[in-house]
């Protein structure tokens, strides 16, 4: 029965990726056009308990997923109209979401607690999410680098300035991303209660929204190697799991550090090589005409 | 994110008022309509809340402990912002200054208070100083942007303090609870009375004071003001940019090291994974409030510290979940940013 | 000058509200008896929270007139020191500490407030108003282990463990001599999150040890509910621990659990508090007295299995050691000797699994 052990950390790293992975390419879209969130957490939170109450309420858990998406493109939109229409503070806005989101969901899954519902079902080894998160990446970067829309995104995300100048609405691109990005930060956290754990609990996505920030930087703001980032970070998790299931004995902790030293790294080497794959108007707020 | 990532550069201290004012107003009104939403009644909430926390010996203690941390945090976060420089790693240093005061608790435990509480006041300094250098001297070489070098090792801190709590420094006394062994009588900061304040409440104003002083009374303030202006400028007047960039960046995490220092002798009495409910954040949300003015500074910490104790009186008195009260943190954080954002650039 | 004066009155309200007494904030009548309990997580979970307060709701049924203070969600922090001050404030006269990180923010008040009796769950501390009670879980999970060893095809159990404290080992340890005493090719994998509270770990290692072939899955978790609902959607057999209610959610490969089963004591503490009473004690007590009990069996579970399982469940009620020696580590070192045996005392003291357990306890 004991499956093979590349077999069986592969899948592990797969499942627990997806939902980094989900998050991820959200955060990347808006980083992408020259907005940090630092609410991913709070994001997935609403995402988590909102999936979970959709499905428990219409005993569908792809409708669950789907008020999670809503939730999550509301929840951003707070977020949104704030850094973009009133030019206020990304960080402080952000860190403001994590908070709002820690409260919302509290409050949106409490009747739901020891709830149980239909979870995601298997098709084939994995949940339909899973299957569809690396296709995904590829569909993002075609849109990236192969559209219009991408191409003006990434013009607003070097520099809106020069977006405006070039008659393009800087503002509404931005909107279009960040609604992008709370869809997808809500279905990550639904990936984590309707997929993973199958329940929803207060604080239940314990960190993972501000790894997906720092995986971002790991992928260099490039979809597709956000996919081998999550695997990697999702990898790094499930490994200290799996080993110690086998009686191996790694320390969880210098494990799970791994990815963040990882990404230093790569970091200050991309520097040292003169280049910065961060968008240069990253977290610069615009104001129309200057 | 280069120069202009001076997005982050502070508004006038001069709107710090008006926007605590607006931050009360907008508390009270939005805890008032949370309650009627949960049909609780409000004007209750109110009283008890005042008596709670203003009319209350133990309730009103408690806004100094919690604010403790939050002065430090904040100051840590608002100094480098003067040179337009985003520290958001206030938590890792603050997990790293705890770390090494209990190195100082653990390892000189025989010591008397009055030469054990020095020293780990200095390592604690020391050690969140040595987590934010690193950033500086990044930043300083051009290599990597502080933003995010500091976000990253806020992830690790926390991940070596539970490393050594559940490793080498394991307590035997706790049926091997993940924490460090309690500290020794002479490495605990002395409170006052029977309440929980601490000399960490010392650590912050003084910190406060010398930094409100520095910024706008000595040249160092004028220099930081001028590099956070125009660096490239400065750099061809003779302001050595560098050696302010790494030097504020590891006083900013020394001051933060010192609020996890303090944490640790003051409050739990030994080294704990959760050491910090997000002080470094929250400190972040209070110097951007503030402006960066000393001044504001003092005032939103206090908010921030009347604002969750709100969260406790709701939680006994009226059976609210505390995680509400996040709600209504960022819902008058939301406003205020509106607000603010509106007013024009800087 | 006015700077002097400023001052003064900023100084001021700090005067007024040191000198007004802390019973300004309006507390309940007193001549009935307020509890305050204080909980982890959220008391919904199916788990340890559940349990608690399960417990504190047959007390207030036993005892007409007693009223409930409940707080969910309070973290291991200065926080949980605040909201038990309140409900002290509140006029509670006793309060439950039911998180094992709670114990030193609740012994600051026992030394604080001698008129208060604090009752903490699963520590050590004692004092005069300062009490420590559990279950003794450790003998319980030796029946759990029979029923474990009897169902296992694979001859591998799994166990997922959330902060691998002596006590949590120490389950593991019974677990793993009762699965043997019934089948002795059985190995016991254990996987621990480092969290009493960390869903989506728990599923990850509910899934790595199902990889690694087990096919009976049991926990110490908090909240059952991840581990037994990713262990019944991947086909295996589960065992549960905390609340007795666990089992709704797993219609199929439930065998059984253990609960807690507080009312009992929690009813006789508080009428210990009534009547001025109250004796602090190291309270540990299993099968026997009542302080757990065995969830009903599952579906799958044969007629002869049941009947094991019951035996060696009375045979821990009355009294029955599964820490007897010779008792070899997993490393072969004899840890307890012939003759000896370890008490409820040296639960805590665990840090070497039994022979059998795959894994290292340090």
């Amino acid at each position: 029965m004991s499956a093979a052990f590349p077999i069986a950390l592969a899948s592990a790293a797969i499942l627990s990726g997806t939902s980094l992975l989900y998050a991820t390419l959200g955060e990347l879209i808006g980083e992408r056009a020259g907005i940090v969130n630092l609410g991913l957490e709070g994001l997935m939170l609403i995402g988590a308990s909102t999936g979970f109450a959709g499905a428990a309420v219409t005993a569908n858990p792809y409708l669950g997923v789907a008020a999670a998406a809503l939730a999550g493109v509301a929840a951003n939109g707070l977020f949104s109209y704030v850094v973009i229409t009133r030019h206020a503070n990304q960080l402080a806005a952000g860190l403001s979401l994590t908070f709002f989101g820690l409260g919302a969901s509290a409050l949106i899954g409490r009747p739901f607690v020891g709830a149980i519902v239909p979870g995601l079902p298997h098709l084939g080894a994995f949940d339909l999410l899973v299957w569809l998160a690396a296709p995904l990446a590829i569909v993002l970067s075609g849109l990236l680098y192969r559209t219009r829309w991408g191409l003006t995104l990434r013009a607003v995300g070097e520099s809106p300035a020069a977006a405006f100048a070039a008659g393009r609405r800087p503002d509404r691109v931005q909107y279009e991303a960040l609604a992008v990005a709370g869809a997808l930060g809500g279905i990550s956290g639904a990936h984590l209660s309707l997929a993973v754990a199958l329940t929803w609990d207060e604080g239940m996505t314990a960190g993972r929204g501000f790894i997906a920030i720092a995986l971002v930087i790991f992928a260099g703001w490039n979809p597709l190697w956000a996919v081998i980032g999550a695997l990697v970070f999702g990898g790094a998790e499930s490994l200290q799991l799996q080993f110690q299931a086998r009686g191996v004995d790694v320390s969880p902790f210098l494990m799970n550090m791994v990815p963040y030293l990882l990404t230093l790294l790569v970091l200050t080497f991309s520097g040292l090589r003169g280049r910065s794959a961060a968008p240069a108007g990253l977290g610069r707020s615009f104001f129309g005409v200057e | 994110m280069p120069r202009e990532a001076a997005l982050a550069r502070f508004g006038p201290a001069a709107s710090a008022a008006r926007r605590a004012l607006i931050v009360a107003v907008a508390a009270s009104a939005i805890f008032a309509l949370l309650l009627l939403i949960d049909g609780k009644d409000p004007v209750r909430a109110y009283r008890d809340t005042i008596v709670y926390v203003f009319a209350n010996a133990y309730g009103f203690s408690e806004l100094f402990v919690r604010m403790s941390p939050l002065l430090l945090t904040s100051v840590a976060v608002a100094l480098p912002s003067r040179l337009g420089l985003i520290n958001v790693g206030g938590e890792g240093q603050l997990y790293m200054g705890g770390l090494f005061a209990t190195a100082g608790a653990l390892g000189f435990a025989h010591w008397p208070a009055l030469a054990l509480i020095p020293l780990m006041t200095a390592l604690g300094f020391l050690g969140g100083a040595l987590w934010a250098l690193l950033p500086g001297l990044l930043r300083a070489a051009k290599l990597v942007n502080e933003t995010i070098s500091t976000l990253l090792l806020n992830y690790i801190a926390p991940l070596i303090v539970s490393y050594v709590i559940f490793g080498p420094w394991r307590s035997s006394e706790s049926a091997s609870y993940p924490e460090s062994p309690a500290f020794a009588a002479g490495a605990r900061l002395p409170t006052l009375g029977s309440t929980r304040v601490h000399l960490g409440l010392v650590y912050g104003l003084v910190c406060l004071c010398i930094y409100g002083f520095a910024i706008g009374r000595t040249r160092w303030g004028l220099e930081m003001r001028a590099i956070g202006g125009n660096a490239e400028a400065s750099l061809r007047l003779g302001v050595p940019v560098s050696a302010y960039i790494i030097g504020s960046m590891a006083v900013a995490g020394g001051v933060a090291g010192l609020a996890g220092m303090a944490e640790a002798s003051a409050i739990q009495g030994r080294l704990v994974a959760q050491l910090s409910p997000g002080y470094g954040f929250m400190g972040f949300l209070v110097a951007w409030l503030a402006g960066g003015s000393a001044v504001g500074i003092l005032t939103m910490a206090a908010l921030f510290a009347v604002l969750s104790s709100v969260g406790d009186v709701l939680q006994i008195t009226q059976g609210v979940p505390f995680s509400v009260i996040n709600l209504l943190m960022a819902a008058i954080l939301f406003i205020v940013l509106g607000e603010r954002g509106a007013g024009g650039r800087r | 000058m006015t700077r002097l004066r400023m001052l003064l009155a900023a100084l001021l309200p700090l005067v007024l509200a040191l000198l007004a007494l802390p019973a300004a904030w309006p507390a309940a009548a007193a001549d009935n008896l307020i509890v305050g309990a204080i909980y982890v997580g959220s008391v919904n979970d199916y788990g340890y929270n559940r349990s608690m307060h399960d417990g504190l709701m047959a007390m207030k049924a036993a005892i007409p007139g007693v009223t409930v203070l409940e707080a969910e969600n309070v973290p291991e922090s200065a926080e949980a020191e605040r909201v038990m001050e309140g409900m002290i404030q509140q006029g509670a006269k006793l309060i439950f500490a039911t998180s094992f990180g709670h114990q030193q923010f609740a012994f600051n008040l026992a030394q604080k407030h001698p008129d208060v009796d604090f009752e903490h769950a699963g520590g050590w501390m004692q004092a005069a108003n300062f009490g420590n009670f559990f279950g003794a879980t450790q003998a319980a999970w030796y029946p759990m282990g029979v029923a474990a060893g009897k169902m296992t095809k694979t001859n591998t159990l799994g166990f997922v463990a959330g902060v691998p404290i002596g006590y949590v080992i120490g389950n593991i340890n019974a677990f793993a001599l009762g699965a043997r005493s019934v089948n002795p090719k059985v190995e016991v994998r254990v996987v621990a999150t480092g969290s009493w509270s960390d869903k989506a770990k728990e599923a990850a290692a509910t899934g790595a040890l199902i990889d690694q072939g087990a096919d009976v899955i049991a926990m110490h978790v908090d909240s059952p509910a991840t581990v037994i609902q990713v262990a019944e959607s991947r086909g295996v057999y589960s065992i549960g621990f905390q609340s007795l209610e666990a089992r709704a959610l797993a219609p199929k490969g439930w065998i059984t659990g253990l609960g807690f089963t507080w009312g009992p004591f929690m009813t006789a503490t508080a009428k210990s508090v009534i009547d001025g009473a109250f004796k602090p004690a190291m309270v540990r007590e299993g099968l026997g007295e009542g302080m757990i009990a065995i969830a009903p069996f599952g579906p799958a579970v044969p007629e002869e299995t049941q009947a094991l399982v019951t035996a060696a469940a009375d045979k821990v009620g009355k009294g029955f050691n599964p820490f007897t020696g010779p008792i070899t580590d997993n490393t072969g070192v004899v840890r307890i000797k012939d003759g000896e045996a370890w008490g409820g005392d040296k639960m805590g003291n665990f840090d070497w699994y039994v022979e059998g357990v795959i894994g290292k306890a340090k």
